[in-house]
C-alpha cells in the first residue's frame, strides 16, 4: 500500500539589527526585536495560524487518515513564545491529535553538522528536549538543517539513536533509482526518506507560476500524478517549507483550497493513504543501501552547500564563529552559549550568498539586507563585538596588517 | 542608416563622462553598421574615431563648402530653393533675403557696389533681427539690443571693406559667408524655432562678428555651436541623414534648430542634468534650454532610470517619452599593479573626480574623520580639482586628519591608472550622478567600490557597496569594514570584475539602434504612435 508522506519545515531566524562598526564595544544587544516580532506575527497570520487550522480541519474530517509531520526549530519555538504564543498552542493542539509527528533537528537551525560534531550533538539533544517539553514527544526521525546530508552526518545521527533521516533525492546521487522507496545509509542502520523534489516543488515553487505549462495546479491533477506512481514506489515524500501555505504562495493563489481538497483526492484511490515518516519506516523495508559521496542539501539547483559557504566571506564568517567553540564552552555561561548559538543560525550565512545575484532572484526576498556584502559586514561587526566584549578576547588577527 | 550626431567633447582631449560615453556609444554603433557624422565645437588633432566622420566646422570650412564661395554672386540671387513650408505670412522674402545680404556683402567687398550702399544696413537684416524675440529671462546675458546687433554686422562689413579684398580670402569674409548661411538657415527654419533658440542664435551671430577669438560665456559658445552646425548643414546640403542625435544641453539648441530646418526627427540624449551638477543652485537658463530640447525631441534617451525619474520630476516630461540606455564600459586587457612598486604600509581609500558639489567630496571628508580613529594604517586620497577643493583642504585641517589625508590635484593619463590600481577602496559619494563611469574604471583595476544610491551606475552594478550620500555614518561603517575584513574586498572585486564584463557598450548600442528604428517608425505613422 503506497502512501503520501508530508513533512513541513517551520523556522524563523533571529535576525540581527543594523550593527555598524562603531557599535563594537558599546552595544551588546545584537538582535532586532521589533523586526523579528513584526515578521513573526506577519507570518503567523498569513501562514502558521490559518495553515494549522486547515490541517486540524483535515485531520478531523478524514478521521485520522490524513497524517503529517513537522520539524519546528528551537529558535522558532522561542519566537512563538516571545511574539505569538497562540501559534505554539495551535501546534500543541495539532500534536495532540495523534496524527502529527515531530522530527528532530538542531535547535538553532545551524550548520554544526558540517562544522562541529560536538556542538551538533549538543544542539540536537537540546531540540529533542524542547520537543518533549512542549509537545510531549521524542523525535525518532531526524531532519538536518536545509536537508544537509552526507554519509558522515548519517553515521552521527544513527549514533544518537534515530531510526531514520530525511534527505534530498538528488539526481546525481539517485542515478536511475527512484526516491519513492525507503533506503538505508551506507555506513549504518539509519534508514533514509528521500524527498521527491519534482512533486514537492510543484506545490512549493510552481503552484502559482502562470508560465508553468501545468498551471493551474488542481488537487485532482496532483492526485493523478501521485497515483501514477502506483506499482513503482511505496512512499511519495513531499517535503517543503511550511510557509509555502500563505506566505510563499499567498492565500489569493488558492493554495489553501488546493490543500483542503488534496487529501480527499489522494484517498479516492483506496490503495493510497497518508503516513508520517516513522510510520513509513515501520511499514516499508529499505530496498538498498545508498551512499552520499558528496554533501547534499535541498537548496537551489546546486543541491549543495554553496548557498552558505560559497564565497570567501561566508567561509571566513563560519570559520570564525566555530573557532570560538572552546572559548565559549569554557565560560560555562548559558546566556553566552545561547548567544553564540544564535549566531550560528544558517540564515546569517545564507544572506551573504553572492552566487545568485546575477539572475536577480527570489532569494533576496528573504534577506533583511540590501546586499550580501552588507549581511557580511553586519555579521562580522556583531561577531567582533561578541569576541571582544562578551568573551573579552582580542581580535585573533588584526585585519589591517 | 546615417545619423547626424551633435556632441560637445570627444576623447582624448577631454576625458570627462560625456566624451567617454560618446566614444563608447559611437564605436559600438559603428560596429552595428550605423553611419555617423559627429559634430563637436572644436577638434584638437589627437582624436581617434575611424568609425565615423568627426567634424568641427570652422568658418573657413563652411565658406569653402558654401555655394556662395564657388559660384558667382549673381547666380545665387533668386536661385535659392524655397523654404519648405510654414513661413509666417509676415515674412515677405523668406528665401532670397539673407542670401541677398550676403551677395551685397560679397559684392561690396569686391568693390562692385557703391560705398554708400554698404553703409546702409540692408532692411531685411533689420527686419529679421527685430523679429527675434528675446525671452525676458535671457535678457540679463543677452545685453545687446537689435540696434547694437546691426551695428556689429555693420562693423564686420566695414572691416571687409577696409581690407578691400575678396571675402573668400579674408577671415572676415569667410565668417561673413558662414554667418550668411546661418541667417539663411535661421530664416528657413522660421517661426518653428523656440524663442530661446532664436535668441541664442541671434546672440551668436553678434558675438562672432565682434570678437575674433573664442571666449565669452558658455551660452555664447552654445549659440555659436548651434550657428555653426546650422551653417554646416545649410552649406553642405543633403547628406542623407535620417536622424539627429544630440548629446546634452549644450547641443540641444543646435538640435532643435536643425530639426526645424530639416524636418528630421530629433533624439536628445541626457547624460546629465543641470540639476545633477548644481542641485538647488541650478542655472535656470540651462534648465530652460533642457526643457526646450525635451519638448522638441521625438525621443529622449536617459542614461539611467535615476535620470529618467529626475527628468520627469524636474521637467514634467511623461515617463513614457523617456527611454533608458545604460552606459557601457570598455573591457581592459591588462592592468599593471603599481601597488607593489609603491610599497605602502597604509591602505588607500580613494576619491577620484571633480571636487564639486555634485560629486559629494564633503561626505568623503566627513567619513574619513570617522574612520581614521579606528584604522591606524590608512590614507585617504582626494584626486581631482574643482571649486570645492579649497574648502575641502580647510575642512581636513580643521578635523585634524591632514596627516592621513592627501590631495593630489587633477590627475590624468597614467597617473589615473596608477591611482586606481594602488587604491584598496574607491568611493563615489555623488549627490546626484546620472550614470557614473568611474566606479567601473576602478573595478577594472580590481578595486572594490562604494557608490551612492543616488547614481545611475547603482542600477547596473550589484557587486558594490551602496549608501545614501548623506549617510556619513553608514559610509564610514562600510569603509572600515572593507579595511578590517579583507574577505569583503576579495569577494566584491572578484564578483564585480565578472559583472562589469557584461556591461558592454554593444548592448547600449543595440538598444540605441532600436530606439532609432522606433523613432523613425513613429515618424512614418504618427497615428499609430498615438494609438500605441
Amino acid at each position: 500500500m503506497p502512501s503520501v508522506c508530508f513533512y513541513f519545515q517551520v523556522h524563523q531566524p533571529y535576525r540581527l539589527k543594523h550593527y555598524p562598526f562603531f557599535s563594537i564595544g558599546k552595544d551588546h544587544r545584537y538582535f532586532d526585536r521589533d523586526k523579528n516580532g513584526a515578521i513573526f506575527r506577519k507570518v503567523a497570520h498569513k501562514c502558521y495560524l490559518p495553515a494549522n487550522q486547515a490541517m486540524l480541519n483535515l485531520i478531523r474530517r478524514h478521521d485520522g487518515r490524513f497524517r503529517i509531520a513537522y520539524s519546528i526549530t528551537g529558535v522558532a519555538i522561542d519566537q512563538m513564545a516571545e511574539y505569538a504564543p497562540e501559534v505554539l498552542e495551535s501546534f500543541q493542539e495539532l500534536a495532540a491529535t495523534g496524527c502529527v509527528e515531530l522530527l528532530g533537528e538542531t535547535y538553532y537551525h545551524s550548520l554544526a553538522g558540517v562544522y562541529d560534531e560536538d556542538e551538533f550533538r549538543a544542539q540536537v539533544a537540546l531540540h529533542a528536549k524542547a520537543m518533549q517539553r512542549h509537545f510531549g514527544m521524542r523525535p525518532k526521525v531526524f531532519r538536518n538543517t536545509e536537508l544537509i546530508y552526507n554519509d558522515r552526518v548519517g553515521s552521527v545521527v544513527a549514533g544518537m539513536g534515530y531510526q531514520g533521516m530525511i534527505a534530498e533525492g538528488a539526481d546525481d546521487i539517485l542515478g536511475w533509482r527512484s526516491p519513492n522507496f525507503v533506503y538505508e545509509a551506507a555506513d549504518s542502520r539509519l534508514r533514509l526518506l528521500l524527498k521527491n523534489y519534482r512533486l514537492s516543488d510543484d506545490i512549493a515553487f510552481r503552484f502559482s507560476n502562470r508560465a508553468w505549462s501545468e498551471f493551474p495546479l488542481t488537487a485532482p491533477k496532483f492526485a493523478d500524478w501521485v497515483h501514477a506512481i502506483s506499482g513503482n514506489g511505496e512512499t511519495v515524500n513531499l517535503f517543503m517549507d511550511y510557509e509555502t501555505f500563505g506566505e510563499h504562495q499567498w492565500e489569493a493563489t488558492g493554495i489553501f483550497e488546493f490543500l483542503d481538497h488534496l487529501p480527499r483526492e489522494v484517498l479516492k484511490r483506496r490503495d493510497w493513504d497518508f503516513l508520517t515518516p516513522t510510520e513509513v519506516l515501520d511499514r516499508c523495508q529499505p530496498v538498498a543501501p545508498i551512499s552520499y559521496g558528496r554533501t547534499v542539501s535541498w537548496a537551489d539547483v546546486d543541491r549543495d552547500l554553496t548557498a552558505w559557504q560559497g564565497n570567501h566571506m561566508q567561509k571566513s564568517a563560519l570559520k570564525q564563529v566555530y573557532d570560538l567553540a572552546a572559548e565559549v564552552r569554557s565560560r560555562n555561561n548559558p546566556a553566552t552559549l545561547d548567544l553564540w548559538r544564535r549566531l550560528q543560525t544558517s540564515d546569517h550565512f545564507y544572506y551573504m550568498c553572492t552566487k545568485w545575484m546575477a539572475d536577480g532572484d527570489v532569494h533576496a526576498y528573504f534577506s533583511p539586507y540590501g546586499s550580501p556584502y552588507e549581511a557580511f559586514i553586519n555579521y562580522m561587526n556583531v561577531l567582533t563585538d561578541f569576541r571582544q566584549s562578551v568573551l573579552k578576547l582580542k581580535a585573533h588577527k588584526e585585519a589591517v596588517a | 542608416m546615417k545619423i547626424l550626431m551633435l556632441g560637445w567633447e570627444y576623447p582624448p582631449h577631454i576625458s570627462g563622462g560625456l566624451g567617454t560615453a560618446c566614444e563608447g556609444l559611437t564605436t559600438a554603433l559603428g560596429r552595428l553598421g550605423v553611419g555617423m557624422d559627429f559634430v563637436v565645437p572644436k577638434l584638437f588633432g589627437a582624436e581617434n574615431a575611424p568609425h565615423m566622420r568627426l567634424l568641427a566646422p570652422t568658418p573657413a570650412e563652411i565658406a569653402a563648402s558654401s555655394p556662395a564661395a564657388s559660384s558667382t554672386p549673381a547666380a545665387q540671387v533668386g536661385n535659392r530653393p524655397e523654404a519648405p513650408s510654414g513661413g509666417t505670412p509676415g515674412k515677405s522674402q523668406p528665401a532670397g533675403g539673407t542670401r541677398a545680404i550676403l551677395q551685397r556683402l560679397l559684392g561690396t567687398a569686391t568693390g562692385a557696389e557703391p560705398e554708400g550702399h554698404a553703409r546702409e544696413l540692408p532692411r531685411e537684416v533689420m527686419e529679421r533681427i527685430q523679429k527675434v524675440e528675446v525671452p525676458s529671462f535671457l535678457s540679463p546675458y543677452l545685453k545687446n539690443t537689435p540696434a547694437e546687433l546691426s551695428q556689429a554686422i555693420r562693423t564686420r562689413l566695414e572691416r571687409a571693406l577696409a581690407k578691400g579684398r575678396s571675402p573668400g580670402a579674408t577671415e572676415e569674409g569667410k565668417e561673413a559667408v558662414a554667418y550668411g548661411a546661418v541667417l539663411d538657415a535661421f530664416e528657413r527654419a522660421g517661426s518653428a524655432l523656440p524663442p530661446l533658440v532664436q535668441s541664442l542664435l541671434a546672440s551668436s551671430i553678434h558675438e562672432s562678428s565682434v570678437s575674433e577669438h573664442y571666449g565669452g560665456d558658455l551660452f555664447s559658445e552654445v549659440g555659436r555651436y548651434a550657428a555653426k552646425v546650422l551653417a554646416l548643414v545649410e552649406s553642405r546640403g543633403e547628406q542623407g541623414y535620417e536622424l539627429i542625435h544630440a548629446h546634452d544641453w549644450m547641443t540641444f539648441p543646435a538640435g532643435v534648430a536643425l530639426k526645424a530646418l530639416t524636418g528630421l526627427p530629433l533624439i536628445i540624449h541626457v547624460h546629465s542634468l543641470e540639476y545633477d551638477r548644481s542641485g538647488a543652485g541650478a542655472d535656470r537658463r540651462i534648465e530652460e534650454i533642457e526643457k526646450a530640447g525635451m519638448s522638441a525631441a521625438d525621443t529622449i534617451i536617459a542614461v539611467s532610470y535615476y535620470t529618467r525619474d529626475l527628468i520627469h520630476r524636474r521637467h514634467g516630461v511623461p515617463l513614457e517619452r523617456i527611454q533608458v540606455v545604460h552606459n557601457g564600459v570598455y573591457a581592459r586587457n591588462t592592468v599593471q599593479s603599481y601597488r607593489d612598486q609603491a610599497k605602502l604600509d597604509s591602505k588607500i581609500v580613494l576619491f577620484l573626480g571633480r571636487v564639486t558639489f555634485q560629486k559629494g567630496p564633503d561626505y568623503f571628508v566627513e567619513a574619513a574623520a570617522r574612520v581614521i580613529p579606528h584604522v591606524p594604517q590608512v590614507l585617504f586620497v582626494m584626486a581631482g580639482s574643482g571649486d570645492m577643493l579649497p574648502r575641502m583642504m580647510e575642512r581636513v585641517s580643521e578635523l585634524g586628519i591632514a596627516d592621513k589625508f592627501l590631495f593630489t590635484g587633477f590627475l590624468k593619463g597614467q597617473d589615473v591608472e596608477r591611482m586606481f590600481s594602488m587604491a584598496d577602496l574607491y568611493v563615489m559619494p555623488s549627490v546626484s550622478e546620472p550614470f557614473g563611469i568611474s566606479p567601473l574604471e576602478a573595478i577594472a583595476y580590481h578595486t572594490p567600490v562604494i557608490i551612492s544610491k543616488q547614481s545611475g551606475v547603482s542600477e547596473v552594478l550589484s557587486h558594490a557597496l551602496k549608501v545614501n550620500f548623506w549617510d556619513v555614518d553608514q559610509l564610514a561603517n562600510l569603509i572600515v569594514s572593507v579595511l578590517k575584513y579583507p574577505e569583503l574586498g576579495t569577494d566584491l572585486s572578484a564578483m564585480a570584475t565578472e559583472e562589469v564584463k557584461r556591461l558592454h557598450w554593444d548592448a547600449s548600442a543595440a538598444k540605441t539602434s532600436e530606439i532609432y528604428a522606433k523613432t523613425l517608425e513613429g515618424r512614418r505613422s504618427p497615428a499609430k504612435e498615438l494609438n500605441s
